[in-house]
């Protein structure tokens, strides 16, 4: 037996079986069973591709995985997990639903006509029949809701600090149709800290796809992308998922969380003497492409707690998946839908009013726990909440 | 078999199929492997009795598994059959602060345990470096112990009594909320089993108090030679560290590679030390600062390069970390690990290490060392590729050689990893024919019919020696 060599190969001899990833694992967690770990699932992924087990043998267990990246975080031996994933992704088949449910979340027109559809449509659930097509199991998200429009001030032109330079900002194909105001919020946010975003018409950076393993489609995605954004300006992104994949290629030196980037750039000087108070209590939830993805955990927090009386008060778990993942709670409702209920317990167990966070999907499926659960906890970008600082009144007190 | 187990328990409890078998045929000791038929993961002690019933009436070996963290391969199913896993029954079912116990699941992560009662200033003090992933029910059948079992002893000094299942299905209850108790102390027998007496489901363990006081130094040397010799003579001086531990050159690289630690110019070996105390504040905190002084200057004696000791909580934490860490960022390194573990006299580490080197170049395999230097329990981490079966063959050679050492220089072939099927061929080097045919016994009454874990611990059974061609090192 001559010593196997592929790029799987390699990237999973990487793991050594030490466990340390075990408990970090939603997957994991919920469930106790060693196939739906980070170490099984690595340990399958070699044996498929070195002909011990099939490829269908593992299918159902990297189905099962959100992708959250908790795992590389928790692992000592520096297994690049995310990789693995995307490649194994790649060649256990791919599947017609996903494909189309991929294809409609990532254009934006399209999506904002499946949510006018979605309205003529008695069901509450929207994704009814792919969710069945994908997973076999009983729907559990919500349709989205068309955002209401909403309005902002202009800015108090007297306040802003000279532009000192220009940016591009990821709109999101999520982002620009479920939230669109948030891409609003974050180019007040720049212009507070002298940016200017260089509007350009842009297309999908392909993310979702890629973390579904479409990855040849996904990196030409990415290209299209970055030659549409050419100039070497700084790329701000406002969505988790999307700002994790573009790190990963070739421009990634240009390209910033919003929250990395304005905390740089000195917003928090600018919360703290400009931002009013009468936000109480806040907790933040770490979506899984910031805080494993990016390795971004303080920033968002430091620019929260830079609000003048905001107390923020630490989410129980608050690095564990929330069961979102991209299209994971169509795809898997069942687990994502534990995962939801695990997170709401821990949100409203923190006695918070607000809980924060920094990607589209998360936002999404958090918010609608907080509908069927009465309300008690409101769901914001994290941008949201420091805008609404500089929005209210400063209390005289 | 997958209906009939289905059926006893609930159809979503049972893992068959080639992937779930794939993926429970081997623990973190990567070089045998064996498939089970199944896996079931009970959620109550009843569950587990009908599960072991069930094997029993119908002559199936089973195999307990916690979190698959074994280093000698304790959780293989060497016959088949079908592995329980207590990933299920992970919950803590009462805590007793005034008495300072709590009665927890076998499948409970170690560390959880602690954490649940950090708040009341207490923890349960075994904390194998796989603490925040190896289960209760796992520590209790290797006896695990730790960096800080040099003062606070391993896991057997820390569990009051047990709930389990034995090899007919039938649940019993040893020792309990209380120490003591009249009639045999069979519970001791229990506790370092690795599985091989029935199966823990629960278990009321002892709350030991947070230290009030800690110092932790970090000590570098020059070479391997004035690190081993500063070990034995730190015990000498009667400073009992509450732990004591060294790592090697091969670690340090490893640690650079993962964590971007960096370590003085010139280090060959590192000590790292803490001292600790939890009388009530005051003399404590004096207490804890003469030893770590008296440490200090013994290191300085032998050509420390550098000591830094902690400034706060944080330093203190990262300097564990990397120790806790150290094994698994081995995987930077190369595809494969397997620890060894193996016990000496203190007084023979610098004799040892020297062996331990000699071994592995002659061997052609690469060797870092981390490990419990106080206790005189090695941990010689060789680093390789498992898919060259020669590599896999040098290993497991070098590895023996090893041990056979260790028990000439008048210590023991393992300290807290187990036997597991990794070491049942060398225990003769330390018994005779007449001790194993004892122990052998001991097993069997407990063990009638050999269901439970299989081939384990002893040296090999006449039934097991065909099947033992089938998986030992088979690694890839
Ligand atoms: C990186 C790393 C560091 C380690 N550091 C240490 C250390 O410092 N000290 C140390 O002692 N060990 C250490 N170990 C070894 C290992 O973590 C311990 O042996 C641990 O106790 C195993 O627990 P587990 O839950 O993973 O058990 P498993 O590996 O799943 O099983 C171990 C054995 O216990 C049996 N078993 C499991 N659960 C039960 C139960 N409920 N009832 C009866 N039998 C059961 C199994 O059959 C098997 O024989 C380390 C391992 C790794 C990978
Ligand atoms: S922590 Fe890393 S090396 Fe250890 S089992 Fe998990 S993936 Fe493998
Ligand atoms: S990505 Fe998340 S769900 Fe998938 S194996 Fe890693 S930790 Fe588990």
């Amino acid at each position: 037996m001559g010593i196997h060599v592929s790029q799987l190969t390699d990237l999973t001899t990487q793991c050594i079986r030490c466990g340390f990833c075990l408990e970090s694992c939603p997957t994991f967690v919920l469930t106790g069973e060693e196939t739906e770990s980070p170490r099984g699932r690595i340990y399958l992924v070699r044996s498929a591709e070195e002909g011990q087990v099939q490829w269908q043998d593992a299918k159902p267990h990297l189905d099962k995985c959100l992708g959250c990246l908790a795992c590389t975080t928790a692992c000592p031996s520096g297994v690049k997990y995310g990789e693995i994933l995307e490649l194994a992704r790649s060649k256990v088949g791919k599947s017609l639903p996903k494909k189309a449910l991929l294809t409609g979340m990532t254009r934006p027109n399209l999506l904002r006509i499946q949510l006018k559809l979605g309205r003529l449509f008695p069901s509450k659930r929207i994704p009814a029949l792919l969710s069945r097509l994908l997973s076999g199991q009983t729907p559990e998200v919500d349709k989205p809701q068309l955002p209401a429009k909403k309005s902002f001030p202009s800015l108090d032109e007297s306040k802003l600090p000279p532009i000192r330079g220009e940016v591009f900002m990821l709109e999101g194909c999520a982002m620009r149709v479920l939230y669109p105001h948030v891409n609003e919020i974050t180019r007040r946010m720049l212009r507070r800290v002298g940016f200017q975003v260089r509007e350009i018409g842009q297309g999908c950076c392909g993310a979702l796809h890629a973390h579904n393993g479409y990855l040849d489609e996904a990196k030409a995605m990415r290209s299209r992308l970055y030659s549409a954004l050419s100039g070497d300006i700084p790329i701000i992104v406002n969505s988790a998922g999307c700002g994790s994949w573009l790190k990963d290629g070739d421009r990634s030196g240009w390209v910033f969380d919003a929250s990395e980037f304005l905390l740089q750039e000195g917003l928090a000087e600018i919360l703290a003497r400009e931002g009013t108070g009468g936000l109480t209590r806040v907790t933040y939830h770490d979506a899984c492409h910031l805080s494993h993805g990016q390795g971004i955990r303080s920033a968002p927090r430091e620019l929260l707690k830079a609000i003048p009386g905001l107390e923020l008060v630490e989410l129980e778990e608050s690095d564990m998946c929330c069961g979102s993942a991209g299209i994971y709670n169509i795809a898997q409702p069942k687990m994502a839908r534990e995962l939801l209920e695990r997170k709401w317990k821990n949100i409203e167990s923190t006695g918070a009013t607000i809980v924060a966070t920094g990607n589209p999907g998360c936002h999404a499926w958090i918010a609608q726990a907080a509908r069927e659960h009465g309300q008690r906890v409101e769901v914001l970008h994290t941008l949201e909440v420091l805008e609404r600082s500089f929005l209210r009144p400063r209390s005289t007190s | 078999m997958v209906s009939e187990l289905g059926r006893i328990l609930s159809p979503e409890q049972v893992l068959s199929g080639p992937g779930a078998q794939r993926a429970y045929d081997c623990d973190a000791y990567s070089v045998d492997r064996s498939k089970p038929m199944c896996i079931v993961l009970p959620e109550s002690t009843e569950q587990v009795a009908a599960v072991v019933r069930w094997c029993a009436a119908n002559l199936v070996p089973f195999t307990g598994r916690g979190a698959g963290t074994g280093l000698s391969g304790g959780a293989l199913p060497a016959l088949g059959g079908v592995v329980v896993s207590t990933k299920r029954m992970n919950q803590i079912v009462e805590i007793d602060i005034p008495n300072r116990c709590l009665k927890a699941q076998a499948g409970i992560a170690n560390k959880r345990l602690s954490d649940a009662v950090k708040d009341q200033g207490l923890h349960f003090a075994p904390d194998p470096s796989s603490q925040s992933v190896s289960t209760l029910g796992g520590n209790i059948a290797e006896n695990a112990g730790g960096p800080h079992t040099l003062k606070y002893g391993v896991t057997a000094q820390h569990i009051l009594g047990v709930t389990m299942v034995d090899p007919e299905g039938e649940i019993l209850e040893l020792g309990g909320k209380v120490p003591g108790g009249p009639g045999f102390d069979f519970f001791s027998l229990i506790v370092g089993s690795e599985g091989t007496v029935g199966l823990v489901t629960e278990a009321w363990v002892k709350l030991t108090p947070l230290p009030t006081a800690v110092q932790t130094a970090l000590i570098a040397f020059p070479t391997i030679r004035d690190a081993t010799e500063t070990v034995a003579e730190i015990i000498a001086s009667g400073v009992i560290p509450a732990a004591l531990e060294m790592m090697d050159r091969g670690i340090l690289v490893a640690l650079e590679a993962a964590f971007g630690l960096k370590y003085p110019e010139g280090t060959a070996a590192l000590l790292l030390v803490e001292c600790d105390s939890n009388l009530s504040a005051e003399p404590a905190g004096e207490l804890v600062q003469r030893e770590i002084e008296t440490v200090a200057a013994i290191c300085q004696a032998h050509n420390a390069i550098d000591i830094s000791i902690a400034q706060d909580e944080a330093e203190r934490q990262k300097l564990w970390h990397a120790r806790k860490k150290g094994v698994g960022a081995m995987g930077r390194l190369a595809p494969s690990i397997v620890t060894h573990d193996g016990v000496i006299p203190r007084s023979k580490l610098p004799e040892m290490l020297d062996f331990v080197y000699e071994v592995a170049e002659r061997h052609g395999v690469k060797v870092a060392n981390l490990f419990h230097a106080g206790d005189g329990n090695l941990h010689p981490c060789f680093y390789f590729d498992d898919r060259d079966p020669k590599q896999v063959h040098a290993v497991i050679e070098a590895g023996e050689e090893i041990i056979r050492k260790c028990v000439s220089l008048g210590g023991s072939v393992t300290g807290e990893h187990g036997v597991g099927v990794e070491k049942q061929d060398l225990l003769p080097l330390m018994f005779t024919p007449d001790d194993l045919r004892l122990q052998a016994m001991a097993k069997q009454i407990f063990n009638q019919g050999n269901l439970c874990n299989p081939c384990k611990i002893l040296p090999t059974e006449k039934s097991c020696v065909e099947h033992k061609k089938r998986w030992r090192g088979v690694a890839w």
